[in-house]
């Protein structure tokens, strides 16, 4: 008598993701297919963010090194303003409202200076927004994907059971397919949502960091600015 | 979509294409480390043993007492004779040191093991004479000469005796052999014309009673059992269901001779039945009788007929695999 396990042993050794994905359920196929989706979306994501990111905190180094070196502010906005760098923006915003404050015949300094700030505020946060806008991509994979996965194991192990139950036949043989193939999407919804809670935590400590680094800018544009109002007429 | 999220998209695909494509191509499998290549083992198993042990009986009658005139004390007929003349030998050791010698020799009679503890003490006395004057009544009793066989025998139990418990070692040597000398002649049996008396006066047939080849014995039994199932195994085909394979079906059968079925498989019993597998009893049943019925000229030794003419088989999940 040949033990029957071992020969499964072989078998499920052998066993390919493919093949485990072929002979799933509908229902453990449409998860699977999710998960796969959700997973190369989010590489897709830590790619291209990774690289954004890096480039973005660069830019805005150079930018700012460049903005306090120069000598003058109106000709430095309007070779660089158009530039998409988010300091850039910043400074777009906080050289316009100033341009719009200043053009009036008597300069009313605290409105100024308040529009100043804010124009600036809400620049840079924008700015921020939109660099964070996939970043709860990333959250939505790392914290649902493992549920998916779970649901379409539980769901691969009740088919699993019915077999049982419709071929009245408890062997091991019977389950383990069904099994490997229900705990397979389970395997999926992990493989994405591990590097997706990992790549959100470190690309929101990136944010993070940049946020602070345009508002200190953005801060030290407006003291300039308002430094500026005083010897304005 | 801007730029870099198409090159992102990009690379995500095609690595997860790569890694799909590496893991079916079984680039990541582990070894399977479990190459058995033990060769099956056989394992019977046997419901019933037989109890009945087949190896020849041993009769547990005494031998039937000799005749023939016998030397010495050994126990004989002469027993009856020597057992009150060993009493009185026992008496005297105790104060005279050396009788131990001399019961030695006889160990089977039970007046000489009480005697032996006694006499290790006092060596001096040496006792020759005693026990020599206390088997002389024995020689006296046979008078016939020592047989020659009969001397290896009682040299032993001397040899034995006086190392183990006699600290005098050389004292008592010399004072077995010296007795050897006495009581070495009495030993032997003789043969006397009266030898058979005895024999022929009990009746062998006790002895005789336990012939050891018409018993089936346990291992003829688990032969047999082995042999049925395994000329019914082929025919047995358990039905399949939850729980069947607790179901054990026992078919009460009676074989001619020649190994046909007389009369109809009778079903006597099944058990193991549960509520998951109660609608399969009878179906279990039915295929145990048909697998009788197809297996049905049993090819058995004839020699054993007594032990395969009535059988009790058991139908089970174990008789199919």
């Amino acid at each position: 008598m040949t033990m029957p396990t071992l020969t499964l042993a072989t078998q499920a050794a052998t066993i390919s993701p493919l093949a485990l994905f072929l002979q799933a359920d509908i229902v453990v196929k449409g998860v699977m297919i999710g998960l796969l989706a959700a997973s190369i979306w989010t590489w897709a994501i830590i790619i291209s963010f990774g690289f954004s990111i890096g480039r973005t905190s660069k830019g805005c180094a150079k930018f700012e090194s460049d903005f306090w070196q120069t000598e003058d502010i109106d000709r430095f906005y309007e070779t660089r303003a158009k530039s998409d760098l988010p300091s850039a923006k910043v400074m777009a915003a906080g050289v316009a409202e100033w341009r719009r404050s200043t053009a009036a015949k008597s300069i009313d300094r605290d409105g100024t200076r308040d529009r100043l700030a804010t124009a600036m505020g809400s620049a840079s946060g924008a700015e921020i927004d939109r660099m964070s806008d996939r970043l709860n991509i990333l959250a939505t994979v790392g914290s649902v994907a493992p549920f998916v996965g779970l649901f379409g194991t539980v769901w691969g192990i009740m088919r699993a059971f019915t077999s049982i139950a419709a071929e009245q036949n408890s062997s091991l043989a019977v389950v383990a397919p069904g099994i490997a193939e229900a705990l397979f999407a389970t395997a999926i919804g992990l493989f994405a949502a591990i590097p997706a809670v990992i790549a959100y935590n470190r690309f929101s400590h990136g944010i993070n960091k940049l946020e602070a680094r345009l508002n200190r800018f953005s801060d030290a544009f407006y003291a300039t600015l308002s430094r500026e109002l005083e010897t304005q007429r | 979509m801007e730029r870099t999220e198409k090159i992102g998209l990009g690379v995500a695909t095609a690595g997860h294409v790569l890694l799909f494509g590496l893991l079916s191509t079984g680039f990541l499998t582990t070894p399977n480390p479990l190459k058995l290549n033990s060769p099956p083992m056989d394992v019977s198993l046997v419901d019933e043993v037989a109890l009945q042990s087949a190896a020849p009986q041993i009769s547990r009658d005494p031998p039937p007492p000799s005749v023939a005139p016998e030397l010495g004390e050994t126990a004989e007929p002469a027993p009856s004779v020597a057992a009150p003349s060993e009493p009185v030998v026992a008496p005297p050791p105790p104060p005279t040191p050396k009788p131990a010698p001399k019961p030695t020799p006889a160990p089977p009679t039970r007046p000489v093991e009480r005697a032996k503890p006694k006499p290790p003490a006092p060596k001096p006395a040496a006792a020759k004479p005693k026990p020599a004057k206390v088997t002389p009544p024995a020689e006296k009793a046979k008078p016939t000469p020592p047989a020659k066989q009969a001397k290896p025998a009682p040299a032993k139990p001397t040899a034995k005796a006086a190392p183990s418990k006699d600290r005098p070692t050389p004292a008592k040597p010399a004072a077995a052999t010296t007795g050897k000398g006495k009581t070495d002649k009495p030993r032997g049996s003789q043969l006397g014309p009266d030898f058979l008396k005895g024999i022929q006066n009990e009746t062998p047939a006790p002895r005789n009673a336990a012939p050891a080849a018409a018993v089936i014995g346990a291992r003829q039994k688990s032969a047999l059992d082995s042999e049925i199932r395994r000329q019914l195994k082929p025919h047995w085909k358990a039905p399949t269901g939850a729980d069947v394979e607790q179901l054990r079906t026992i078919v009460a059968v009676e074989l001619t001779p020649s190994g046909a079925i007389s009369g109809s498989p009778e079903v006597v019993d099944t058990t193991g039945i549960t509520a998951s597998n109660r609608t399969q009893v009878k179906l279990h049943q039915e295929l145990a009788v048909k697998a009788i019925r197809l297996a049905a000229p049993f090819k058995l030794p004839p020699d054993l007929y007594d032990g395969w003419k009535s059988l009790r088989i058991a139908f089970d999940k174990r008789l199919s695999q």
